[in-house]
């Protein structure tokens, strides 16, 4: 009696350990950590551009804004920064900002200098401070803010393949 | 070219911060290790953010030395990190929300114990 | 256009053991003799050993139009590592893998009197064989040609580069497939009945897989120690809790062995001898599938993951289905009451209990992850919570297992006077001490004090394997625990030239130079810690993918280790370290040490 009873919940145990390896299998792995999706776009006041001049913060509450950490230390922002160029030709009326990451201003202006400079506004964080409360965990991140609500939180380069399948929906 | 870049980055690296948890009494940066060995880094596959060399755990920990400055308890902090990064941050597995981790292995060992127990003293060799 | 090829020679050496398992497979179904497979297994043997060779040659003359030498190795890397390159990826490792359970089939076959028992053996571990040699060619063929060749290799992963990590891998492999030879005997056992032979070949074979897999996780814990050097030498890391499993059921199983010889409870045996192989298999599973983000998994491939989940399902309804319909058969008797035998099946039960808290703390989250995709954060408090007591219990019972002579009554008052006096001494004596320390630390006195009558009163100890292992194990509890609790970490801004008083210590930065070596770049400092001793960690960078390590530098004292990471530099030329001093370290090492000492006499001291 006891000896079937201890059959029955054995087998059934395994079957669902197998089953739920293979959906364990099949299932995409994600960031180890939760992305920002979802959240409103923390303060901006007191933020300033590489320019030194400082940014509106209503500039982050309305419409669609692309907001990419950088640096000029950041070798995948460089593999990115082409795409990013495109995608500010290709939708015009989106806004995109560039935070420049722990990084210089001189380096920094060089690097757009030498790339190209893609961004409505570059925001000097170099202490990191803003990017932190953002929830960055490094360089490059991208951001899609849709009226002041973070909408989508990419960790790592945004190319045609991410923006297709992540982006391309909110537009 | 990869490697030209991360000679610079080793031997010019800027840190801003000129305090490394200055203002932290022995209490305190008991709490600070404590709440550190308890926070995972996010940039990581595992560990927390004391055994890691991620630029961002030293910046967590920093946040996290610059809020015991200003007052907040260990759960506030922890309270605050989950907010941001999701209870995955937090390498702490409470008790209270996960009964059925922390009960079921008690359970089975409690009733293996007394099977054995009831066999051995109902069916000796 | 690039393309790839096979490589003929190497494709050839693994077909030909395929060939030779899958004739020994066929050949000892076919036939009820008990003839010997000497030959057939020196085969199998020398056809992996010879592709393990030829790709090891590959490795030291930089041939890199094998695919597997150009993404594991470079022109810059020592020799030495370029052989040890072989286990550093997945194909190469499995290779190795299935190659050394074709030495343990082969040694079987040679050692062994032709039996029964043998044809079984031999049965199991050429079905194992087959499965796992059309896994490698089919989907981990380590022999694929690139043409055009590349000139230079991707390089060795920076932290493999270390030679407890060119043996570790290897020995938590031999440890797997080892108790693969172990559960065909097992299983012969259940087929042809518990004879003494069997139960002589089951003690030698658990005790040999037993000890290899305890010094493989041993040399995982000293390399995650001095090499990832943070300070932790476990961390609860799910490729870890996965080589764990195997151990702690083999540890169990091992000690079943006790009480089956004299002929109680022989099927919990061999349901342990099963389980153990088969949480090795899943081991491989979990490690090799990518189910996990860890330091330790290997570039994932779906298929494989599928793969190896059906070895391991073929193998778990194969097993228990054999167990289940045989083990109606077999007449179980128990042991008595607070006898010797119900005292370790206690301690089987509790290792059970511990398989079963790291097995749901490993899996539990990444099953709930992909059904709910909530991420669960079970972190190393979970296992050290629960774990703690379990362990405590243990000690407890296999040092009542010592005084049991003394008889029922006096055993409870005995424990039941070890946790007061421990109670009492932590409350008032050490208040700042864990109750635990305190409680291992009486156990250890009781069990040294045991040990000592015992060899004033016969002039020697009786079964010294087993007291030494014991002991061993209490001190490395002891240990661990006043490791958690004395040991202490900083983080400190200092500059060239600078005397700083940290953690009880003077710790003064002498200088901050530059090195340069064959494979990597990096800078050096210099401190001094009460002028007594230097301590020289290192930043380095290497040069074929430009990856940042640190190299921690470690002191160890007798009581205390102290370690120090280099951090960042600052503008002003100052650095930001790490300065910890973490306790007990020494004993850690040395009662594990002990430990495999006493599980190696125990193994051999019958032969």
């Amino acid at each position: 009696m006891i000896g079937r009873l201890f059959k029955i919940i054995f087998l059934v145990i395994f079957f669902l350990l197998i089953v739920s390896m293979i959906v364990v299998l099949n299932t995409p792995k994600t960031a180890s950590i939760k992305t920002q999706d979802g959240k409103t776009f923390p303060d901006t006041t007191n933020l300033r551009q590489l320019n030194g001049e400082l940014v509106n913060p209503l500039e982050f509450t309305e419409g669609k804004i692309l907001v990419n950490i950088w640096a000029s230390w950041c070798i995948t922002c460089l593999v990115e920064h082409p795409f990013l160029e495109k995608i500010s030709q290709e939708y015009p009326d989106l806004k995109l900002v560039g935070i420049n990451y722990k990084d210089t201003i001189s380096k920094a202006n060089n690097y757009l200098e030498r790339n190209g400079d893609p961004f409505m506004y570059s925001i000097f964080d170099n202490t990191g401070s803003f990017a932190l409360k953002l929830g960055v965990t490094g360089a490059p991140e991208t951001f899609l803010i849709i009226d002041g609500v973070i909408v989508e939180h990419r960790i790592g380069e945004v190319n045609r393949v991410i923006w297709e399948q992540d982006f391309e929906v909110f537009f | 070219m990869k490697y030209f870049f991360s000679l610079i980055l080793l031997l010019t690296l800027i840190c801003q911060t000129s305090q490394l948890y200055e203002g932290l009494s022995d209490k305190q940066l008991e709490r600070l290790e404590h709440i550190s060995e308890n926070i995972r880094c996010p940039k990581c596959s595992y560990g927390n953010i004391n055994s890691s060399n991620a630029q961002i755990s030293r910046d967590l920990k920093e946040e996290i030395a610059q809020l015991i400055i200003e007052g907040y308890q260990d759960d506030d902090i922890f309270e605050i990190m989950e907010d941001r990064y999701g209870n995955y941050i937090n390498l702490q597995t409470k008790p209270k929300d996960n009964l059925v981790l922390y009960l079921l292995p008690l359970a089975i060992l409690v009733i293996s114990i007394l099977f054995v127990t009831i066999y051995t003293i109902k069916k000796p060799k | 256009m690039e393309t790839i090829n096979f490589d003929f020679f190497g494709n050839a050496f693994l077909t030909c053991s395929l060939l030779g398992a899958f004739y020994t497979l066929i050949s000892s179904f076919r036939d009820n003799s008990t003839k010997s497979y000497k030959n057939t297994s020196f085969v199998i043997f020398f056809g992996l050993f010879s592709a393990c060779c030829y790709l090891s040659y590959q490795f030291v003359t930089d041939n890199f139009s094998y695919l597997y030498v150009a993404s594991n190795s470079n022109l810059l890397l020592p020799t030495f590592y370029k052989v040890s390159a072989l286990w550093s990826a997945h194909e190469g490792s499995f290779l190795l893998m299935i190659m050394l359970l074709a030495l343990a089939n082969y040694i079987n076959n040679l050692v062994l009197v032709p039996s029964r028992n043998l044809v079984i053996s031999n049965q199991v571990v050429s079905s194992i064989l087959v499965l796992y040699l059309i896994f490698l060619i089919t989907s981990s063929n380590p022999f694929y040609l690139l043409n055009p060749a590349p000139l230079n290799g991707a390089d060795l992963n920076p932290l493999l580069q270390d030679p407890l990590l060119v043996i570790h891998p290897p020995l938590i492999f031999t440890g797997y497939v080892f108790y693969a030879a172990t559960f065909s005997f097992v299983l012969s056992a259940l087929i042809n009945g518990f004879t003494k032979d069997i139960f002589n070949t089951l003690k030698i074979w658990a005790g040999v897989s037993w000890f290899t897999l305890t010094m493989g996780i041993f040399l995982g814990s000293i390399w995650a120690y001095y090499e990832l050097g943070w300070g932790g030498y476990w961390f609860w890391d799910p490729v870890e809790n996965v080589s764990l499993m195997p151990w702690i059921a083999g540890t169990a199983f091992t000690h079943s062995l006790i009480f089956s010889r004299e002929k109680t409870l022989e099927i919990w045996m061999v349901f342990l001898g099963i389980i153990t192989f088969l949480l090795s298999i899943f081991g491989s599973f979990v490690v090799r599938s990518g189910i996990l983000n860890s330091v330790h998994t290997f570039a994932a491939d779906p298929t494989r993951g599928i793969f190896l989940l059906g070895i391991f399902a073929i193998f778990s309804v194969l097993s228990f289905y054999i167990f289940f319909t045989r083990s109606n058969l077999v007449k179980t008797s128990w042991p008595k009451f607070m006898s010797k035998n119900y005292l370790v099946l206690l301690n089987n039960i509790i290792l059970m209990s511990i398989l079963f808290i790291v097995l749901i703390g490993t899996l539990y989250p990444i099953i709930l992850e992909a059904f709910t995709s909530n991420k669960l954060s079970i972190g190393p408090s979970y296992f050290s919570n629960l774990i703690s007591p379990l362990v405590i219990a243990l000690l407890l019972i296999f040092t009542m297992e010592q005084f049991l002579k003394q008889g029922f009554r006096k055993l409870i008052v005995f424990a039941a006077l070890i946790i007061i006096l421990s109670l009492i001494v932590q409350q008032f004596i050490l208040k700042d001490v864990y109750a635990y320390l305190v409680i291992s630390g009486i156990i250890l006195l009781a069990l040294m004090a045991r040990a000592f009558f015992e060899l004033l009163k016969t002039k020697s100890i009786k079964m010294p394997h087993k007291i030494l292992g014991h002991i061993s194990v209490v001190i490395l509890t002891f240990a661990v625990i006043f490791n958690h609790n004395f040991s202490q970490n900083l983080d400190l801004r200092i500059s060239p030239g600078e005397n700083i008083s940290a953690i009880g210590t003077n710790l003064k930065f002498d200088s901050i130079d530059v090195i340069a070596e064959s494979n990597f770049d990096g800078v050096k400092a210099l401190f001094l810690v009460d002028d007594v001793f230097d301590l020289a960690p290192e930043k380095r960078i290497y040069k074929v993918g430009g990856q940042i390590t640190s190299e921690t530098s470690i002191e160890s004292t007798l009581f205390h280790d102290y370690l120090i990471v280099l951090g960042d530099r600052f503008p002003d030329g100052s650095w930001s370290i790490s300065f910890s001093r973490k306790s007990g370290m020494i004993w850690i090492w040395v009662s594990s040490f002990l430990l495999m000492i006493s599980i190696f006499y125990g193994t051999i001291r019958r032969i």
